[in-house]
């Protein structure tokens, strides 16, 4: 893990105005997270964990503060190159999964290689990886139906990782899955961190998802409350 | 933009029951527009093929009163008139009332020199064909008062297979002959018509044939001359001559009105009601509610893609990939049903023709007509995918992420 920080958020305060009243969901937060760094949050609903992961990815815009990304300020970034940014820089992995129902695996994991400029043989190779990645090659032309809630996370880290992105940020990733299947997603997002070198960004309330992480971080009522880092890590 | 073309295609094969039916309804609305707008144009078509130097003079009265004979030398002296002929309906039928075809009385020395331009000889008496035809049947209408000349239709129908030669007895319905029989005119040409307005299955014959036998108490009815058809020098002149020629008739037996025969033709399209009007209506009625029931498909398909949109732009995709997503699977699923609806259209084009002939002439899918079906069902999917994708824009990736579609 480098020193330097790489996602950076200074002062951010997020509200949402619900059923006329307004409600802060992030208030004046600072975090620094260091290029290669491993971070879980953890914190009741509404402390604003996932506020967090949808700024950091450029999906919503902070209503004051400053958002950073490898140097880039993605708050200020016009709505136009928000996408684009998203794509070089950015891969999802949602609670549940996201896959297109109508693509198989591999389609899935081709759909944002279509935004690089890989060439079409390029990206086959760069989707079969991920998907080795995952240990999914034998489930290439499966449809999402057609797989386990396990492969299909799998197969939703293997699209997150396709464009080679320097972040992952994971949305409860092991929320829907049982104890076996979620092991197997926590070591592959262990591995993508310590031998790929991605950043990773993780919600959740799994204990043992967050004693996956090295950096455990508490969030309430839009407040940083507790920051640990592994022992070890 | 890049536009993901696999899952476009995908979304269009895994829709199958409602992009079926939608083809369905696009297919039945595209076959009845070309159905009904060849219609229309067939009928248009008789009006616009009507000579620029051709006017017809009938009663002031009404169109079924006949103008007298005597009228032809005073139309013939007016100035600007090349050539009149007088155009009696006669009406009757072949052997039963439902083997009906026009038959016209014309005048013999006038007829064919006015319908030059109209009408191609293609076989006259004894065989004859090619540029000699025409004189020879000249000829023939001189020689016997019965003689007759028919449209090809009438010999390539074969309920009728008439050919030159041949004695056709024709059941009277207005002009009764005093014996109770029907009429006999022998063939002595066949035509083809060179222009819209004509029909293929019609007969003309020697009015003075109708004439004289009315006159010799032969036949029962008036001598008269129904309607004047008049050629004219030119086409410019056309309001002097007409107003020139109802002048001389204004204090005559029969008044007269002289219209154009672009008028004439369009006085009997307009005489079964505004059937063109009629049917277009009904075109577009059965094209907007297609049009609303396929943008009711696209706005599911649309409700349904919420998520996915939201997916899309966490991926790196615009809010327009989703759009246009829906305006490409809009754009092809109404394509297809065009296809569809037009190769039907063509396909029962030759049906269509047996089948009514003779009530829709000049009924044919024609290119225009098959770019106006895939230009119409372009802009029908591409409108169905504006209105279900254009919602999406307002979506924060966000709100779409959260949706349930």
């Amino acid at each position: 893990m480098s020193e330097k920080t790489y996602i950076q958020l200074d002062g951010v305060t997020k509200k949402y105005s619900r059923g006329g009243e307004e409600l802060v969901v992030l208030d004046a937060l600072d975090l620094k997270v260091p290029e290669g760094d491993y971070v879980a949050l953890m914190g009741p609903s509404g402390s604003g964990k996932t506020t967090i992961l949808n700024l950091v990815g450029g999906l919503d815009v902070p209503d004051s503060g400053k958002v950073s990304v490898a140097d880039t300020e993605v708050a200020n970034m016009p709505k136009s190159q928000l996408p684009a940014w998203r794509a070089r820089h950015v891969g999802f992995v949602f609670q549940s999964f996201n896959l297109l129902p109508v693509l198989t695996a591999h389609e899935n994991v081709m759909l944002p290689l279509q935004l690089t400029p890989l060439s079409k043989s390029e990206r086959k190779i760069q989707a079969d990886f991920a998907l080795e990645i995952v240990g999914l090659s034998d489930r290439a032309s499966h449809r999402p139906s057609q797989l386990s809630g396990g492969q299909e996370q799998r197969v939703a880290i293997a699209r997150a990782i396709a464009t080679d992105p320097d972040v992952i940020i994971a949305d409860e990733p092991t929320g829907d899955l049982d104890r076996s299947s979620a092991d197997e997603i926590l070591q592959i997002l262990d591995r993508l961190n310590s031998e790929m070198g991605k950043t990773i960004l993780m919600v959740t309330h799994d204990p043992a998802a967050a004693a996956s992480a090295r950096r455990l971080l508490k969030l309430d009522k839009g407040t940083l409350v507790s920051d640990q880092t592994r022992e070890g890590a | 933009m890049v536009f993901p073309v696999r899952l476009a295609l995908r979304h269009i094969l895994a829709s199958k029951t409602r992009n079926g039916l939608t083809i369905l309804a696009i297919t039945i609305a595209v076959f009845l527009l070309c159905f009904l707008l060849a219609v229309v144009k067939g009928i248009d078509a008789g009006v616009r093929s009507a000579s620029a130097t051709r006017l017809v003079t009938q009663s002031a009265v009404s169109l079924f009163v006949s103008l007298p004979m005597s009228y032809q030398p005073k139309i013939d002296a007016v100035d600007g008139v090349a050539l009149s002929s007088e155009f009696r309906w006669f009406g009757g039928y072949y052997q039963d009332p439902s083997n009906f075809f026009p038959q016209f009385a014309v005048n013999q020395n006038r007829f064919l020199e006015m319908y030059e331009k109209d009408i191609e000889i293609i076989e006259g008496p004894d065989g004859i064909t090619g540029p000699g035809a025409r004189a020879a049947v000249q000829k023939a209408l001189n020689s016997d008062r019965r003689a007759a000349i028919i449209g090809v239709g009438l010999k390539d129908e074969e309920k009728y297979s008439f050919k030159v030669g041949d004695t056709v007895p024709i059941v009277p319905a207005i002009y009764q002959r005093a014996d109770g029989g029907s009429w006999e005119f022998i063939i002595v040409g066949i035509f083809r018509p060179l222009k819209e307005r004509i029909p293929d299955q019609v007969m003309y014959f020697r009015s003075d044939y109708l004439n004289t036998s009315i006159e010799s108490g032969e036949a029962i009815g008036d001598i008269a001359a129904g309607v004047y058809y008049i050629n004219i020098d030119s086409g410019d002149i056309g309001d002097v001559v007409a107003s020139t020629i109802d002048e001389e008739f204004l204090n005559g037996p029969q008044r007269t009105q002289t219209i154009t025969e672009a008028a004439f033709a369009s006085f009997f399209v307009s005489a079964i009601g505004n059937l063109p009007l009629f049917l277009g209506t009904i075109g577009g009625a059965v094209l907007f509610s297609i049009f609303f029931s396929v943008v009711n498909a696209m706005l599911i398909a649309g409700r349904q893609r919420l998520k996915e949109s939201g997916i899309l732009q966490a991926l790196g995709f615009t809010p327009l990939t989703s759009t246009f997503l829906l305006i490409f699977e809009g754009l092809m699923v109404a394509l297809i049903g065009g296809a569809l609806g037009l190769s039907l259209a063509v396909g029962t084009e030759g049906l269509v023709q047996d089948l009514f002939g003779a009530n829709i002439r000049n009924y044919k899918i024609d290119s225009n007509l098959m770019l106006l079906a895939l230009a119409t069902s372009s802009a029908l999917g591409i409108t169905a995918g504006l209105s279900a994708g254009i919602p999406f824009l307002g979506y924060r990736p966000t709100e779409a992420l959260r949706s349930m579609g």
